[in-house]
């Protein structure tokens, strides 16, 4: 109870000079104050996070950026990055986790990613009385609300306000060189049979807005909807992008050749380690594909 | 034999292929598709009409007419009006060579469709090697029970290998065993149509065969031919041909299964005229189907399975309130 109150008079404290001080600038430099729940709407708990299991690929990267990734007791299998990380137990998926394992390397903070059938896990997991926070990192400002919350949770806030602000500055950066540039139309094919895209729901079409494109499939809400490949002809985009094995898949079979961008070999590569997640390297990402949309005016 | 019936079926299959150029994810005018047809418009009305809807509703054709003449062929020498492909095990076997490999990271369509070529090959011969080694040869019951058998132990090979694989990869997976032709285009058309040229016309040859069959095995045996040769010749053929229709589509249940039954209402006679029929109207019922699974909620898609099913229990159950009457 002491805890939480000091947490509640810090939160007024800073509320205080924030309103004193400037809103513009300082509503960034708020930490998790301002942010009491997570995104199954669960107050956020508390914690020490010293043995933390984290369950997708985008909290685990950013978990090593806030400088704990020492404190971690468990990922999932398809956690590989930064190198490190192997390093660290293997307790399956991260989609439905098994909650035994998570359980036998006695975490006290479980980093969950908050997709809808993730739900159950949470709760058996908060009734074994581990601590757990759910996220969703698809777009920008979950990302940004993804660093606070954790840096709050593992109380590396400082860290967190300035790897936010970091990332924030980078992408205004390149949004700022690609404003006045023309915006060529994208396709992003993210799985062939059936035929998704990536929608407004995903961080990549805002990476793709700020590195001075347009997604033909931005007016889609879902992360990745499923669409008809003569919709995507009917939209006629400019460009497709592509992760490397699949532009290879779409430059080789003929059948592709019905999307003009493709027929004229506008298919673009992206760098699959990079753009791959929402991570702190997003403005970096960003920068890689206003290259690619733009070579001639950014190098 | 009533020559307006099979106008009446020709036209039906016509009709449901203009339908299924006419309509789409993209709304096109008459006009718009004709000169499309024609090439001579806009180059992405072109590519719409000529190279997305023409060759997928040409291949609605063949697949559903594949179906439609393997459905009425088994039905007839297995002697059971609930027998079709997908009920001997055949979607089983595919979908577990389907699923293998896309659990293998194979991402090529046309490896995929040999894989499931490949799974379907093997599940026909096993189900016919059960019913041979327990000695129930020439019985369709036995062959109809190894088939069910056989699908369900395929359906928990599928869940274990899911268990295995990332999410995207479950997601590629279940949109296979729905159905779709999605992926089709003029390759899988000519194969398959070739398929269809040889199992599908030596199945029209049997159809006589296969008369004899339904009237028993020892009047047919009386008669001159072998119950049990006929018996697994046909299963063999409509077999093998509803597994190609599954490589190149994924699997569409029940449009084997409905259709026969159609067609046995519109055209009298012998097995010969209903397996033709059959063929006729799986084509069109399929172009249809599509039809729907692509426009209905543009610019996602439907999977093909799931508008055949929708369409084909409630036919089901009033099949079932014939069959009990």
């Amino acid at each position: 109870m002491i805890r939480t109150s000091g947490v509640r008079f810090r939160t007024t404290l800073v509320t205080v000079i924030v309103a004193v001080v400037s809103i513009a600038c300082e509503a960034k430099r708020d930490a998790a104050d301002g942010v009491e729940h997570d995104d199954f709407d669960a107050p956020l708990p508390v914690t020490r996070a010293e043995r933390i299991v984290s369950l997708s690929p985008a909290t685990t990267e950013l978990l090593y950026t806030l400088g704990v990734g020492e404190r971690l007791v468990g990922r999932t299998t398809w956690d590989v990055f930064p190198p490190e990380v192997m390093r660290v137990p293997d307790v399956g998926d991260g989609i439905d986790p098994n909650v035994e394992a998570i359980l036998a390397v006695r975490p006290d903070l479980v980093v969950l990613y908050a997709s809808g059938s993730n739900r159950d896990e949470a709760a058996a997991l908060t009734r074994a009385g581990v601590p757990v926070v759910a996220l969703r990192t698809d777009l920008v400002a979950e990302f940004f609300r993804a660093v606070r919350i954790l840096g709050h949770l593992t109380g590396t806030s400082e860290a967190a306000r300035l790897i936010a602000d970091t990332v924030a500055t980078s992408l205004d950066s390149v949004r700022r060189r690609t404003a006045s540039l023309e915006r060529p139309t994208v396709f992003l094919p993210s799985w062939i049979t059936p035929l998704l895209t990536i929608g407004a729901g995903s961080y990549l079409t805002e990476l793709v807005a700020i590195a001075g494109a347009r997604n033909i499939y931005d007016d889609h809400q879902a992360p990745s909807p499923q669409i008809s490949i003569e919709d995507v002809i009917r939209r006629d985009p400019d460009y497709v992008l592509a992760a490397p094995n699949r532009a290879e898949l779409l430059r080789t079979d003929p059948g592709w050749s019905v999307i003009r961008a493709i027929r004229e070999g506008h298919v673009l590569v992206f760098d699959t380690t990079l753009v791959g997640r929402p991570s702190v390297r997003m403005g970096e990402a960003a920068l890689s594909l206003a290259r690619l949309f733009h070579p001639d005016v950014i190098r | 034999m009533r020559p307006a019936r099979w106008l009446a079926l020709g036209g039906a299959l016509l009709a449901s292929a203009v339908v299924g150029l006419l309509l789409g994810a993209v709304p096109l005018s008459p006009i718009d598709v004709l000169e499309g047809l024609r090439a001579g418009g806009d180059p992405a009305v072109d590519a719409i009409v000529r190279d997305v809807r023409l060759p997928r509703v040409v291949l609605a054709v063949v697949v559903g007419a594949a179906l439609g003449l393997s459905g009425a062929a088994l039905q007839g020498a297995l002697r059971n009006p609930l027998a079709e492909p997908y009920l001997l095990g055949v979607s089983g076997g595919a979908a577990v060579g389907a699923v293998a490999s896309l659990a293998l990271g194979i991402r090529h369509p046309g490896a995929v469709s040999i894989a499931a070529f490949a799974g379907a090959a093997i599940a026909v011969v096993a189900v016919l090697g059960i019913t041979r080694s327990v000695g129930g040869r020439g019985d369709p019951r036995v062959l109809l029970m190894a088939g069910v058998v056989l699908g369900a132990f395929a359906n928990a090979a599928i869940l274990v290998i899911l268990a295995e694989v990332p999410a995207d990869t479950v997601r590629g997976a279940l949109w296979w065993m729905m159905g779709s032709l999605s992926g089709g285009g003029w390759s899988e058309v000519r194969w398959l149509g070739v398929w269809l040229l040889i199992a599908g016309g030596w199945l029209i040859h049997s159809a006589r065969d296969i008369d004899l069959l339904a009237l028993g095995g020892d009047s047919a045996a009386a008669l001159g031919i072998d119950p049990e040769a006929v018996g697994r010749r046909v299963y063999l053929l409509a077999s093998f041909l509803a597994a190609a229709s599954v490589a190149a589509a994924g699997l569409i249940g029940f449009a084997a299964l409905i259709v026969p039954h159609v067609a046995r209402g519109v055209v009298a006679g012998g097995h010969r005229p209903r397996i033709l029929a059959s063929g006729l109207l799986g084509a069109s019922l399929l172009v249809l189907a599509d039809v729907v699974a692509r426009s209905a909620r543009a610019p996602t898609e439907l999977p093909l399975g799931a508008v055949t099913a929708l369409v084909g229990v409630p036919f089901f159950f009033a099949l079932l309130k014939r069959l009990a009457r």
